[in-house]
C-alpha cells in the first residue's frame, strides 16, 4: 500500500451516508462511483457521483461479486462502505484485498482481531479494564436452553445481541425468563435480515443507563488519537434517537478516564483506523467497555462539529497509508454539538415505517447548523431500505446555545409527504429534562408534559387547525380517516411506546 | 360551514369558519363569538400538511399532522384535539373484515391458514419494510375466510392481504 492517494473512489452504500461521503470525496478531489438498486435510481447520491452503476441482481447493494466487478471496471481504487451493508463484512474485506482494492476501513488482519466481540470483551477485561457483564461464548439461536441456563447465570434484564450486531440493531432485550423465546425470535429474524447471521452471546442489561462512544484514530505508524466522546442515551427500541457531544452526565475526570481507557483497548486490541470505542455506565457512573465499532457510525457529526476534522476524509487518508495529519496535543474539542437522526417511522403507529414521496422538503441553514441527508422535494423515500432519512445537527459554544440552536433549526424543518419522528425529537428538545441535560436510556418512556401556551398564540393555532379541518373536508380528505368518526376526535397527549 | 370546538396549548377555542365567504388571500372567521379576518395566502393551493396563516400582523407557518394530532410551528409541537360540532351521531367504525396493508413491503411469514379462528389482535402476517419487522394484528375475532398474499410476495400499500369474516 503506497502513500499516493486515490483517484476514484467506489461507495457501497446509499441514503445520507453515501452523500456525505461523496462530499469529502469532491473536497478531497477524488472522484466517485455510485452503486443504485432500481428503487434508488433518482437518489441523491446517484445524483452526486461523477458515475454510477445500477446493481442489477437481487442482492444489490449486498452483491460482493458485482460490487468488486464494477469497482474493476470503473477503475476505482478504494471502496468506502458507509456504515451498514458491507461495513463490517470479513468476506466482502477479505475479497477486496485479493483484488488489489483498498477497503476504506480497518485493515483485515485488524478486522479479524477485533470481530468477535465475545474474544474482545475477554481481552479488554484480562487486562483489567471494567466491562458490561456477558455470556462465556456464543450460542446458535436453536440453543434456547443453554441460553436460558446462560440469561439465568447473568441474572435479568439481559440483552440478546447478534454477535455481527451494530446500529441497535439484531439486540433484543428479555425483562425476565418468560420473555427469552420472542427476544430470541425478534432477534434471529433482525440479525438475519441485516447482518445475514445469526450467531448469539448475552449482556446484561444496565438500566437506566449512559451509552457513551469515544472517537479513535490510529494509524499504520501506532499512532493513536482520541476526539473525545458522544453520548448517545435518547434511544428508542435500541435505536439512539438523539446524540450530543460532549457526553453531559460525565465530570472532568470521568471524561479523561474514558478517553484514557479508549486509547489503551485501542493499543491493546491493535485496532487501526477509525473507530468508536462503547461504554455503557450506570447513573452512579460505572462505566463498562461494551464494544469497537470499526466503522464510521451514523452519529458522527457531532464528533466532527466539536473537533473540525472530517472523519471521512481521515478514513481515507489512513487506508491511503497516510499518517494521521494532528497529534493529540493538535486536537481542540470546542463548543457542544447535538445530533438528531430523523427516521421515516410513524411516533403515533408504533414507529411504523413509513415510505412514500417527499412531496415538500425545506431544509434548516444558518450558522452552527448542518444537515446530512438524501431528501429533496419530489424524492423517494424507499420501503427497501433503512428509514434514516436526515440528520439535523447544531452547534453552540456551550450546550446552552447548542439547544436554542437546535430548537430553532428543527422548527424549519419541513418534510413533508411521509411520517418522520421530527415532531418527537422536537419535543424531546423543548423537554425540561433534556434542557437540564439530565436524561438516560429511561428517559423516552416517560410521557411528555403538557405545553402550556400564551393565549393569543394558541389561539392563531388553532384558527389554523380549524381551518386545515375545514379544508379537509371540503376536499373529501377528512382528517380521521378509518377510525371512529365520533364528534371527538381521538386525541394522541400520550406518547407512544 | 364549518363550527369546531380546538383545545391547544391549555386553551379552547370555538371557531367557526366559511370557505365560501372568503376573499382572494382572506377569510372571515369567528373566534369565541368575535369576528376576525384571516389572511390565507395560499388558500387556492392544494391541501397538504402545511398552513400558512397571517393573525394580527403575526405569521404562523404550520405542519399539521395529517391526522390533526398535533401540529409544528416555531415554538414547538402542540398536541390538539379538534371537536366537529356539526358531527352529532358517532357513526361505528367500519365493520369490514378486510386486512389491508397499512405501509408497502415484502411479506415475511403468514401466521394463519385460511379457515383458523382468530382473536382480534393475534398476529397475523410479519411484513418487512424499512428492515424491520412488523407484525399486521386481526383486526377482530372470526374465522379466516380469505388469506390473498404468500410468503416473499411483495404488497402495495391498502393491498388486501386477507378476510375476516
Amino acid at each position: 500500500m503506497g502513500n499516493i492517494m486515490f483517484k476514484k473512489i467506489l461507495i457501497a452504500n446509499r441514503g445520507e451516508i453515501a452523500v456525505r461521503i461523496i462530499r469529502t470525496c469532491r473536497d478531497m478531489g477524488i472522484a466517485t462511483v455510485a452503486l443504485y438498486e432500481a428503487a434508488d435510481r433518482g437518489s441523491l447520491h446517484v445524483r452526486l457521483a461523477d458515475e454510477c452503476v445500477l446493481l442489477e441482481s437481487a442482492q444489490g447493494y449486498l452483491d460482493t461479486a458485482a460490487i468488486l466487478k464494477i469497482a474493476q471496471a470503473t477503475g476505482a481504487e478504494a471502496i468506502h462502505p458507509g456504515y451498514g451493508f458491507l461495513a463490517e463484512n470479513i468476506e466482502f474485506i477479505a475479497a477486496c484485498q485479493q483484488t488489489g482494492i483498498v477497503f476504506i476501513g480497518p485493515p483485515l488482519a485488524v478486522m479479524l482481531a477485533q470481530h468477535s466481540k465475545i474474544e474482545v470483551l475477554d481481552r479488554v477485561q484480562a487486562a483489567g479494564f471494567p466491562t458490561v457483564q456477558y455470556s462465556t461464548g456464543t450460542f446458535a439461536v436453536t440453543d434456547s436452553d443453554t441460553i436460558r441456563a446462560a440469561a439465568d447465570r447473568l441474572g435479568y434484564p439481559v440483552v440478546i445481541k447478534s454477535t455481527r450486531g451494530g446500529r441497535g440493531r439484531g439486540a433484543y432485550t428479555a425483562q425476565s425468563a418468560g420473555q427469552i423465546d420472542r427476544a430470541l425470535r425478534r432477534a434471529q429474524i433482525e440479525a438475519q435480515i441485516v447482518y445475514g447471521s445469526t450467531d448469539f452471546y448475552l449482556e446484561k442489561l444496565i438500566t437506566p443507563a449512559h451509552m457513551i462512544g469515544v472517537q479513535v484514530l490510529a494509524d499504520h505508524q501506532g499512532q493513536v488519537v482520541h476526539l473525545g466522546e458522544r453520548e448517545g442515551s435518547l434511544t428508542r427500541g435500541n435505536q439512539k434517537m438523539m446524540e450530543e457531544a460532549p457526553a453531559p452526565c460525565l465530570s472532568a475526570e470521568q471524561r479523561e478516564q474514558l478517553w484514557q481507557t479508549a486509547v489503551a483497548i485501542v493499543r491493546l486490541i491493535g485496532f487501526r483506523g477509525v473507530g468508536t470505542i462503547e461504554f455503557m455506565g450506570d447513573l452512579d457512573g460505572h462505566f463498562g467497555f461494551t464494544e469497537i465499532k470499526p466503522r464510521i457510525q451514523i452519529e458522527h457529526a457531532v464528533t466532527e462539529m466539536i473537533s473540525s476534522v472530517d472523519l471521512v476524509r481521515e478514513q481515507i487518508r489512513l487506508a491511503a497509508g497516510e499518517a494521521l495529519s494532528f497529534t493529540q496535543a493538535e486536537v481542540r474539542l470546542q463548543g457542544h454539538a447535538i445530533s438528531c437522526r430523523i427516521t421515516a417511522q410513524d411516533p403515533w403507529r408504533h414507529y411504523m415505517p413509513s415510505p412514500g414521496t417527499l412531496r415538500r422538503v425545506r431544509l434548516p441553514t444558518g450558522h452552527g447548523v448542518r444537515v446530512d441527508t438524501y431528501a429533496y422535494s419530489g424524492c423517494e423515500v424507499p420501503a427497501q431500505y433503512d428509514p434514516i432519512i436526515a440528520k439535523v445537527i447544531a452547534w453552540g459554544p456551550d450546550r446552552s446555545e447548542c439547544v436554542r440552536r437546535l430548537q430553532r433549526a428543527l422548527s424549519e424543518i419541513a418534510l413533508i409527504g411521509v411520517a418522520t419522528t421530527l415532531p418527537i425529537q422536537q419535543l424531546i428538545a423543548h423537554h425540561p429534562e433534556f434542557l437540564q441535560a439530565e436524561y438516560n436510556t429511561d428517559s423516552l418512556r416517560r410521557d411528555m408534559p403538557e405545553d402550556a401556551l400564551p393565549e393569543h398564540h394558541a389561539r392563531d393555532l388553532a384558527i389554523a387547525a380549524a381551518i386545515a379541518y375545514a379544508r379537509r373536508n371540503l376536499a373529501g380528505q377528512p382528517s380521521v380517516p378509518d377510525r371512529l368518526q365520533s364528534g371527538w376526535h381521538r386525541t394522541s397527549r400520550r406518547l407512544p411506546e | 360551514m364549518s363550527k369546531v370546538e380546538v383545545t391547544l396549548g391549555g386553551h379552547t377555542f370555538e371557531i367557526e369558519i366559511n370557505l365560501n365567504q372568503r376573499g382572494d388571500h382572506d377569510l372571515p372567521v369567528m373566534v369565541n363569538g368575535q369576528a376576525m379576518l384571516v389572511t390565507v395566502p395560499d388558500l387556492d393551493a392544494p391541501i397538504d400538511q402545511m398552513e400558512w396563516i397571517i393573525v394580527d400582523q403575526r405569521p404562523h407557518e404550520i405542519v399539521i399532522d395529517p391526522d390533526l394530532r398535533w401540529l409544528r410551528d416555531h415554538t414547538g409541537v402542540h398536541f390538539v384535539e379538534v371537536r366537529d360540532l356539526e358531527a352529532r351521531v358517532a357513526r361505528p367504525v367500519s365493520r369490514d373484515g378486510r386486512i389491508k396493508a397499512p405501509i408497502p413491503g415484502q411479506i415475511k411469514t403468514v401466521l394463519a391458514v385460511e379457515g383458523d379462528r382468530v382473536e382480534a389482535g393475534q398476529p397475523l402476517f410479519i411484513l418487512e419494510a424499512m428492515k424491520m419487522e412488523n407484525e399486521i394484528h386481526a383486526p377482530k375475532s372470526g374465522v379466516v375466510s380469505q388469506i390473498r398474499v404468500q410468503p416473499g410476495q411483495d404488497v402495495l400499500l391498502r393491498e388486501v392481504l386477507a378476510e375476516i369474516s
